[in-house]
């Protein structure tokens, strides 16, 4: 114990009272995630600029006017980022470093995120090609984990 | 709008892990009083007070209040500000925004983090809740590691996606994030109130460093530190009245984008390297200062930097070089303390990262520069009549610039 510490009195401070609770599934999301339960993504178009988003806000945060078009969005795309992580979200080191990619699906304009499988991660780059793995229609139950992960096209 | 100076700066005597030998309002008060000592002032002097600590991080939501008397602020007018890593700088701005408005002829900002007596990691899982709420509409699933679950190693996440994209576009290779942090930590052995001092640090020692999350390694990341720092703002009369040596505030900017990666400005949507919202901050800082050329005009830079890609990512967001030219900059030795253009003369947040502190700290350290009273070895030795600090924030999406002259801004 370092000169000074005993001093003071430390006072454990875990509150456990309540919780929040958010809701995050937004009619563009809903759109999604039915869509995924067919093996297919489905996002939301602006009719005033073009962009499209998947999954799709209500509205275009670039022109700021209500949007409701859906559009079918690919299930290939490029690579845009990513990062191989060596621990899990609590700091575990991983056996095999998971591999999270950031995917600019073909026919939209956002990115959407994933994890890369059955690659060795020093040979990821930028601008590979990908589509998704969906799991098996049997296993789909219209929720984001129906998709299975990234692989190579 | 008036004119405001910094006249006075004041840092708790030592930036660490763990301050075990004072209380939260004891180590903010050893700022205050050294900001004080520091311009000859005394708390009858002080008009107002803005405070500045990052949310949760100690779990305290009024620290402004608990610790009002220690940072004599009992009577006065006070807020607290807080806007993530930007928290010192928003509340300096704050104060600015006092004096130049005519309302406050001196206000004093004061800004802290005890890491060691809070937990960092529950802070950003409660700051980062609309970031996850745009995780979840990304269809990033939480639950679990199969699916869409992008997340990983969980915070280094999203800094890692950044880095890689600036490595991509900038053509710089990971082992300029090894230099660019190993020049940190030689600058912060330097200056007293730095945290991780290595005077002989080497690219080939951070190299050596394990991956956290590619490309970022565990020695280009900044720790958590104690530590509290102070300013004092005043007018152009006051400062006249009390001041011997002042900084002079020639603009102000800040900008926020999406809070999805920090990008959906302009069609961009995305890239975590874009940083839009730093670019368009920047030209509005220029311009209130009159700045035409910053490449040529600015002496010195603070830039914000959790990570050691950023400092390179951010000079070329501020305008301050081309795209794909800081690590050029890093590799001809531009950038040191005796460089052409020194950047992170302090050692940075890379080296020092008491939170609520490292936004201010960035303005601190330009104001410190351009009065010559850089401590221990930092002092760079050109003159330093203009300097931009930078702070970044938020939810990754959040910039402010400061800049500094060593004269009042001619109009």
């Amino acid at each position: 114990m370092g000169e000074g510490k005993k001093d003071f009195r430390v006072v454990s401070g875990a509150w456990e009272l309540s919780g929040f609770n958010f809701r995050v599934e937004g009619r563009g999301m809903r759109l999604m995630m039915r869509g995924m339960k067919e093996g297919k993504f489905t996002g939301i178009r602006c009719g005033s600029c073009n962009m499209v988003y998947l999954p799709g806000p209500f509205y275009c945060r670039k022109c700021l006017v209500e949007i409701d078009e859906p559009v079918d969005v690919s299930d290939h795309g490029t690579i845009r980022s990513f990062t191989a992580t060596m621990s899990d979200i609590r700091g575990n080191p991983l056996a095999e470093p998971q591999i999270a990619l950031m995917v600019q699906l073909d026919g939209c304009d956002s990115w959407i995120m994933g994890v890369l499988r059955d690659v060795d991660w020093r040979e990821v780059r930028i601008g590979q090609r990908v589509k998704v793995r969906w799991k098996p229609p049997e296993e789909r139950t219209g929720s984001l984990q129906d998709m299975d992960c990234f692989e190579y096209e | 709008m008036r004119d405001v100076a910094i006249i006075g700066v004041g840092y708790c005597p030592v930036f660490v892990s763990k301050r075990n030998d004072v209380s939260i309002p004891e180590m903010i008060s050893e700022a205050v009083w050294s900001a004080y000592r520091n311009c000859g002032l005394t708390p009858e002097d002080m008009d107002a007070f803005t405070f500045g600590n990052m949310h949760t991080f100690e779990g305290v939501n009024m620290p402004h209040l608990w610790s009002a008397d220690h940072i004599t602020a009992l009577g006065k007018p006070i807020m607290r500000i807080a806007t993530g890593g930007t928290t010192g700088m928003s509340a300096f701005h704050c104060a600015y925004y006092h004096v130049a408005s005519g309302l406050y002829d001196t206000v004093m900002t004061v800004t802290f983090e005890k890491h060691s007596e809070g937990d960092a990691q529950v802070g950003l899982a409660g700051i980062i809740t609309p970031e996850i709420m745009t995780m979840l509409s990304l269809g990033i699933d939480l639950t679990g590691g199969s699916g869409m679950c992008g997340l990983g190693g969980g915070s280094a996440g999203g800094i890692s996606f950044q880095a890689t994209s600036y490595l991509h576009r900038s053509g710089a290779g990971i082992e300029h994030i090894d230099a660019q942090a190993a020049l940190e930590r030689r600058n912060a052995a330097k200056n007293p109130y730095a945290h991780l001092k290595d005077p002989e640090c080497t690219a080939e020692k951070i190299a050596a460093t394990p991956m956290v999350s590619y490309p970022i390694r565990f020695g280009h990341i900044c720790p958590t530190t104690d530590g509290a720092t102070v300013c004092i703002l005043a007018s152009a009369e006051k400062a006249a009245k009390v001041a011997d040596k002042a900084a002079w505030i020639h603009a102000v900017a800040n900008c926020t984008s999406d809070p999805t990666t920090g990008n959906l400005i302009e069609g961009l949507i995305t890239d975590p390297a874009e940083q839009m919202s730093c670019q368009i901050a920047a030209k509005k800082a220029y311009e209130r200062a009159g700045i035409e050329d910053p490449k040529k005009e600015i002496d010195l830079v603070e830039i914000y930097n959790g990570f050691a890609h950023q400092t390179l990512m951010y000079l070329e967001k501020l305008g301050l070089c081309e795209a794909g030219e800081a690590h050029r900059m890093l590799e001809r030795g531009e950038t040191e303390i005796d460089g052409r253009l020194p950047v992170n003369a302090s050692g940075g947040v890379v080296s020092t990262n008491s939170i609520g502190t490292s936004a201010l700290n960035r303005v601190t350290e330009c104001a410190l520069q351009i009065m010559g009273k850089a401590e221990g070895g930092h002092q760079v030795p050109k003159k330093v009549r203009k300097a931009l600090a930078h702070g970044w924030g938020g939810l990754m999406q959040y910039n402010t610039v400061t800049i500094l002259g060593d004269a009042p801004l001619k109009r």
